[in-house]
């Protein structure tokens, strides 16, 4: 079952091409739609762990009479350990992370059907083809294909901005291809470089050439190298200085696009991450960096947050302050700390995707995004109120939820590496995301009903209520049961640190 | 005697240099972009040039070549491949954006970029 890993990737592509086919048909792009979806999560399930190579091309040493007839600067040294092939690495960590994120996925595209009064065949297009991006992207052991599904993502998270037609949608979207188009070809460069030391973009040729000091990895090239791919990350992921446009991105979407894209920048924020971990921790200070920019973006989303009258705003600043926690988990650089790092990135995309889509009901009900102009919402639909309070109390760390189990094994993890300032700071931007939800749930829910507030009669799509209750029942659960998770990735992260 | 990669590598740093030049301080959205394509540019440029091999032959193996000859003699043909993908991803993204800058051209009458986006 090892051929199935390229299926990840392959049949959400087919499945985006042939949606963009059959735009206009209603039907038929709504069910092939969600059918598809439904096999994404499943795929990882089925799949056997292990490497794929595209074209069948084995590195060299495994191709012993290929090997026989080459040159003996190429047979007998360390290049014949490398990759000749894109290779695609399928371990515990990209299971869960596919399975998780594929639900998450597939409840998107699910209420999305609702978001639209007809099934867009190229909205669906968008949404598919950033599923198989940024699965790609985590299945990949080389950084260039990485970079060309980000690229690919990218445009598509630009796409379902574009698609969301909301207010000031274009301008949000040419900012952000703008400060992208600047981003990208910087990590394309930082790439480039590796290239030139290694002769691979292969990451574990990279990381072979650094351990057995083929490359010098104090020399000012590598050093260049991490600095470029550095800044790359922060662009892709959202963290300072690219805060502020990530965030207004997520407002500009459709709730279920929100989700989406939240989740997309978590995929590619534990991508990078995880590569850049492998390749630059050998650095110096590289992991300082990592936790300055990490408590940098907590520190400025969640004060922005705070400032914050738009609900989607808010949200997006608490999405994009929620993956500083990973980023801490990846700077401290221990295996529980990197563990929890990761266990946080899977709640992330749960937690937020709950968000995103529970807030949009509001959306739905009222065309208004400003919480002084909201209020009253309890007493309309009481169940959507107390699943959305339980979803942002689990974001803040509540006990038993799924992040709060995160959070505790992130200061565990703090403490342990003899951190507890980090840990101390980790408590206290805790209690602010929990004071700035209680604020915008009191504004939305609890405070008196404005009476010129008109709510649409249509009232909350089911779909959408379907998948906060879904999303929150797997918060709960892997709070509960979050050994089964940390367990597999704790073993893995043991093997690349 | 001219430094072929050297004098490319430094062509590439003055693609970037310029292109980031425009995209950062030019007001006109269309300069922008063309400050952007630069950038995209430069970078390929830069990458194909870790292939370059002085007196090298194309990476094209051919019948009646010999092996080593080959291996001794051919340019480097990863980058070549990779910057062939980078040209379309980036062909792309500038079809993107020209599009959205004649939508928000209709929208706002205007190519400033200061003026559309003001402090959205």
């Amino acid at each position: 079952m090892i051929d199935l890993i390229p299926l990840m990737v392959i049949i959400p592509i087919i499945c985006a091409l042939l949606l963009n086919i059959l735009h206009g048909k209603n039907k038929t792009v709504k069910y092939f739609a969600i059918i598809v979806a439904i096999v994404v999560p499943i795929i990882p399930l089925l799949a056997n762990y292990g490497l794929h190579y595209f074209g069948g091309h084995v590195p060299l040493i495994e191709n012993s009479g290929l090997l026989s007839s080459l040159p003996s600067y190429i047979s007998q040294t360390p290049i014949a350990n490398f990759h000749l092939a894109i290779t695609y690495s399928f371990e515990s960590l990209q299971k869960i992370f596919i399975f998780f994120f594929g639900i998450v996925a597939f409840l998107a595209v699910f209420t999305s059907f609702n978001e639209m009064k007809r099934s867009s065949g190229a909205y669906g297009f968008l949404m598919f083809m950033g599923i198989a991006a940024v699965i790609a992207m985590l299945l990949s052991d080389d950084i260039f294909h990485m970079y060309i599904f980000f690229e690919i993502a990218a445009l598509v998270q630009v796409g379902i901005v574009l698609a969301s037609n909301t207010e000031d949608n274009y301008e949000a979207a040419l900012k952000y291809l703008i400060l992208g188009s600047i981003g990208g070809p910087i990590l394309l460069i930082g790439i480039g470089f590796l290239l030139g030391m290694v002769g691979s973009v292969n990451i574990t040729d990279i990381v072979f050439a650094v351990k057995n000091n083929l490359v010098n990895p104090l020399s000012s090239v590598f050093l260049l190298s991490f600095i470029l791919i550095f800044f790359g990350w922060l662009y892709s992921a959202g963290l300072p200085p690219f805060h502020t446009i990530k965030s207004s991105i997520y407002s500009k979407a459709l709730p279920s696009g929100g989700a989406l894209l939240q989740a997309f920048s978590v995929m590619v924020f534990v991508s990078f991450g995880i590569a850049i971990l492998r390749i630059f921790s050998v650095i110096p200070y590289s992991k300082i960096l990592i936790i300055v920019f990490s408590a940098l973006a907590m520190i400025l989303s969640i004060t922005m947050a705070i400032t914050q009258t738009d609900f989607r705003r808010i949200l997006g600043f608490l999405a994009v302050g929620e993956l500083g926690y990973i980023g801490l988990g990846f700077g401290i650089g221990t295996q529980l700390s990197v563990t929890a790092g990761l266990f946080q990135a899977l709640n992330e995309i749960i937690i937020t995707a709950l968000l995103f889509i529970g807030f949009g009901t509001i959306y739905y009900l009222t065309k208004v995004s400003d919480i002084r102009k909201l209020g009253g919402l309890i007493g309309v639909y009481p169940k959507t109120a107390i699943m959305i309070l339980i979803g942002g109390l689990a974001m803040a760390g509540v006990p038993p939820l799924n992040v709060f189990q995160s959070k505790l094994m992130l200061i565990q993890s703090a403490l342990k590496a003899g951190i507890p300032e980090l840990a101390i700071f980790m408590i206290i931007m805790s209690i602010v995301t929990f004071m700035t939800f209680t604020k915008v749930f009191h504004s939305l829910y609890l405070k008196p009903k404005p009476r010129d507030l008109e709510l649409a009669e249509e009232g909350i799509p089911k779909s959408a209520t379907i998948s906060i209750a879904v999303l929150l029942i797997i918060s709960i659960v892997l709070g509960v049961l979050f050994k089964f998770i940390t367990t597999p990735i704790f073993n893995f992260v043991g093997g690349i640190l | 005697m001219i430094d072929t990669q050297l004098m490319a590598l430094l062509t590439s740093g003055a693609f970037i240099i310029i292109g980031l030049f425009a995209a950062i301080f030019l007001d006109n959205i269309i300069k922008k972009i063309i400050g952007i394509a630069f950038i995209e540019e430069g970078a390929n440029l830069f990458l194909l040039t870790l292939g370059y091999k002085p007196g090298g032959v194309v990476p094209i193996f051919m019948p009646g070549m010999d092996a080593k000859w080959f291996a001794a003699n051919s340019a480097y043909p990863l980058p070549q491949a990779l910057v062939l993908t980078s040209i379309v991803i980036g062909a792309s993204t500038l079809a993107v954006m020209l599009a959205i800058a004649m939508v928000l051209y209709k929208k706002h009458g205007t190519l400033s970029t200061s003026e559309i986006l003001g402090d959205k």
